[in-house]
C-alpha cells in the first residue's frame, strides 16, 4: 500500500542535514511513503525565534506552512526534524485548543489572503514510521542485515519531549526511555547496546551558539556510547547528529579523551540494510566521522 | 508586550502580567515548588536561580530579578522538566517567553546574552530569506560581540567549517530563500502588529 504524506524538510535539510533529507527520500518510498513537499515551506522558529520575534509572530511562521501545507490537501504533515515538529506540532495544537490564537493566526495570514482551520495533523517521521508502517514491514525490507554493528541509539530530546508519550504525540513512545530508536536498529539487522543517555540533551542551539556551556553533556553521550562498545551512534534529530559528531574533535582538546565516534541517522542505517546505494542513497559520504563498519558491507 | 514597569521590587502586578499574558501563565499559579524541574535539568549548574525558583520570585513580583536572571538564556529546550512536573506547569514555554519579554523590555542584560545576539541573527535569516542559512546567522552571530570576537570565534570553529564544506553540507552561493517571501513577511508584521495590540489592552 502506498500513502501519500505532506512533508515539511525543514530547514537543516538544505545544510547540515542533508545526509537526513536524502536518505529519508531514499528509504521512505521503498516503504510504501511517498512524499509531497509543502509548497515553498519557510522556517519553523527552532528554539530561538520567540526571543527576537516574540511569541504570536514566531507561531506565526508554523501557520503560514500549515496554511501552504492544508491548500494542498488534507494528509498528515510529517517532518524528520524535532525542532520542526515541536514548534509546527505546537503551534497546530495550541490553535485548535485556543479560539483566541487561532483567530489571531488567522487575522495575521488573512493580511495575504490565506487561512487555516487546524484540521491537519503533525507528526514526527519516526512515529508514522513506528505506529503507520511497522516494524515487520521495515524488517521485511532488509537485503542486508547490518549483522555485528553495535548501535547507540542516540533519541535525543525534542524527538520524545513534551509529546512522545501524550495522547497528543499519538503515545507512540516513552518521553524517558524510547524503544523505537532501538527497535529501527534491531529491525535492520544490527544489534542496540544498552544506552542510558538516550534522551539526554545534547545542548541544542546552546551548544551551536556557546559550546563552553555544553560540551560536557556532549561529552557524556560520547563516553557511554564508547564505554558500550558502539560502533555508531544513531540518531533521529538533525542538530543532535551535528553537534555529537563535529565537536568531538573539540572535546578532545578539552578534556584528552579520544573520540571518533561516528554519529549516523537511523534512516542512513536502513538505506544500508535496504540494499541501497551507500553514497547515493544512504548519504554516508556526508558523515565527518565516517562509519566503516557501515560504508563497507 | 510591555509588563508594568514596577516602583518596588516586589510588585505584584508583574505576577498578574506574567499571568495574562505570557503563553502558560495560568498555570504557574499551581507550581507547588517541588524542584523537580531544577532536579531534573541538565544545565541546572549553569543557572542562577533555576525554574522553581525563578517562579517563586515571578510570584513575588520581582520584575527586575527574573528579567535579568540568566536562568532564560542558558535553558537548552530540553522539555525534561515540562514531562516532569506534577502540575503540568509549561515550564519551558514560560521560560522561552519570558526572554522574548526581556528583550522587548530592553534589559541589557538580556541584549548581551549569548543566545539573544544569536536569535537576532537567526531570525535575521528567517525572515528575510524564510530558511535559516546556517552559515550566515553563525557568521552574523559570531561578529555581534565586535570584529575582534568574531575573528577569534571564526579561528575556533574553523576546523568544524571546513569539514562541513567538504562533506557538503554547509551551503556555499546564495542562501535558500522562499519564493513568497514578502508574503511571509506581511505574515510576520501582522501577527507582531496583533502581539503588540494584545499588549496594550492588557
Ligand atoms: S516541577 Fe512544576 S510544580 Fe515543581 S517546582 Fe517546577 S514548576 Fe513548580
Ligand atoms: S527545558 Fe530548560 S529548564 Fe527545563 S530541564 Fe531543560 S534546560 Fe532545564
Amino acid at each position: 500500500m502506498t500513502r501519500t504524506l505532506t512533508y515539511y524538510p525543514g530547514c537543516s535539510s538544505q545544510a547540515s542535514a542533508l545526509h537526513l533529507d536524502r536518505s529519508l527520500r531514499a528509504i521512505l518510498p521503498v516503504l510504501g511513503v511517498e512524499l509531497r513537499d509543502i509548497e515553498d515551506w519557510n522556517c519553523c522558529g527552532a528554539s530561538v525565534g520567540h526571543i527576537e520575534g516574540g511569541h504570536l509572530a514566531n507561531a506565526a511562521l508554523s501557520a503560514r506552512n500549515l496554511a501552504n501545507a492544508r491548500a494542498q490537501g488534507p494528509e498528515d504533515v510529517i517532518t524528520p526534524c524535532a525542532a520542526c515538529y515541536l514548534n509546527t506540532h505546537y503551534v497546530n495544537e495550541s490553535l485548535r485548543a485556543d479560539a483566541g490564537l487561532k483567530a489571531d493566526l488567522n487575522e495575521a495570514l488573512g493580511a495575504v489572503g490565506k487561512s487555516y482551520d487546524g484540521s491537519l495533523h503533525v507528526r514526527h517521521v519516526c512515529e508514522m514510521l513506528a505506529t503507520d508502517v511497522g516494524l515487520e514491514a521495515i524488517k521485511a525490507k532488509v537485503t542486508k542485515p547490518l549483522a555485528g554493528l553495535k548501535v547507540a541509539g542516540y533519541v535525543g530530546c525534542q524527538t520524545v519531549r513534551p509529546f512522545a508519550d501524550t495522547e497528543r504525540g499519538n503515545h507512540f513512545d516513552r518521553y524517558d526511555d524510547p524503544s523505537f530508536l532501538d527497535n529501527f536498529s534491531r529491525a535492520c539487522g544490527a544489534e542496540a547496546v544498552p544506552f542510558k543517555r538516550k534522551t539526554a540533551c545534547c545542548g541544542g542551539s546552546i551548544s551551536v551558539m556557546s559550546p563552553d556551556k555544553t560540551l560536557h553533556l556532549i561529552k557524556e553521550i560520547l563516553e557511554e556510547a564508547k564505554a558500550a562498545g558502539a560502533d555508531v551512534i544513531s540518531t533521529p534529530c538533525p542538530l543532535c547528529q551535528t553537534n555529537v559528531e563535529m565537536y568531538q574533535p573539540m572535546i578532545n582538546q578539552k578534556f584528552g579523551t579520544d573520540f571518533a565516534i561516528p554519529v549516523v541517522f537511523y534512516s542512513q542505517l536502513m538505506a544500508v540494510a535496504f540494499g541501497l546505494d551507500p553514497i547515493k542513497d544512504a548519504a554516508l559520504g556526508m558523515n565527518i566521522i565516517k562509519a566503516p563498519a557501515l560504508a563497507g558491507r | 508586550m510591555t509588563a508594568p514597569t514596577p516602583s518596588r521590587t516586589y510588585d505584584l502586578s508583574f505576577a498578574r502580567y506574567v499571568y495574562d499574558h505570557i503563553d502558560g501563565g495560568q498555570r504557574l499559579k499551581l507550581c507547588m515548588q517541588c524542584g523537580a524541574c531544577s532536579g531534573s535539568c541538565p544545565i541546572g549548574t549553569q543557572m542562577d536561580h533555576g525554574p522553581r525558583k525563578l517562579f517563586m520570585m515571578i510570584r513575588a513580583g520581582m520584575k527586575e530579578a527574573v528579567l535579568t536572571s540568566n536562568t532564560i538564556w542558558n535553558c537548552v529546550s530540553c522539555y525534561n522538566c515540562v514531562v516532569r512536573c506534577p502540575r503540568q506547569v509549561p515550564i519551558t514555554y514560560i521560560l522561552h517567553d519570558l526572554s522574548a519579554l526581556a528583550i522587548e523590555e530592553g534589559y541589557a542584560e538580556a541584549k548581551k546574552a549569548d543566545n539573544a545576539r544569536f536569535a537576532k541573527a537567526f531570525w535575521w535569516s528567517a525572515t528575510v530569506f524564510g530558511r535559516t542559512d546556517e552559515r550566515l546567522v553563525t557568521a552574523r552571530y559570531y561578529f555581534s560581540s565586535g570584529l575582534g570576537e568574531g575573528i577569534k570565534k571564526g579561528m575556533a570553529n574553523q576546523a568544524i567549517a571546513l569539514a562541513m564544506v567538504k562533506t557538503k553540507r554547509m551551503h556555499l552561493g546564495m542562501p535558500h530563500k522562499v519564493k513568497g517571501v514578502g508574503e511571509l513577511k506581511a505574515i510576520v508584521a501582522k501577527a507582531a502588529e496583533i502581539q503588540a495590540r494584545h499588549g496594550k489592552e492588557g
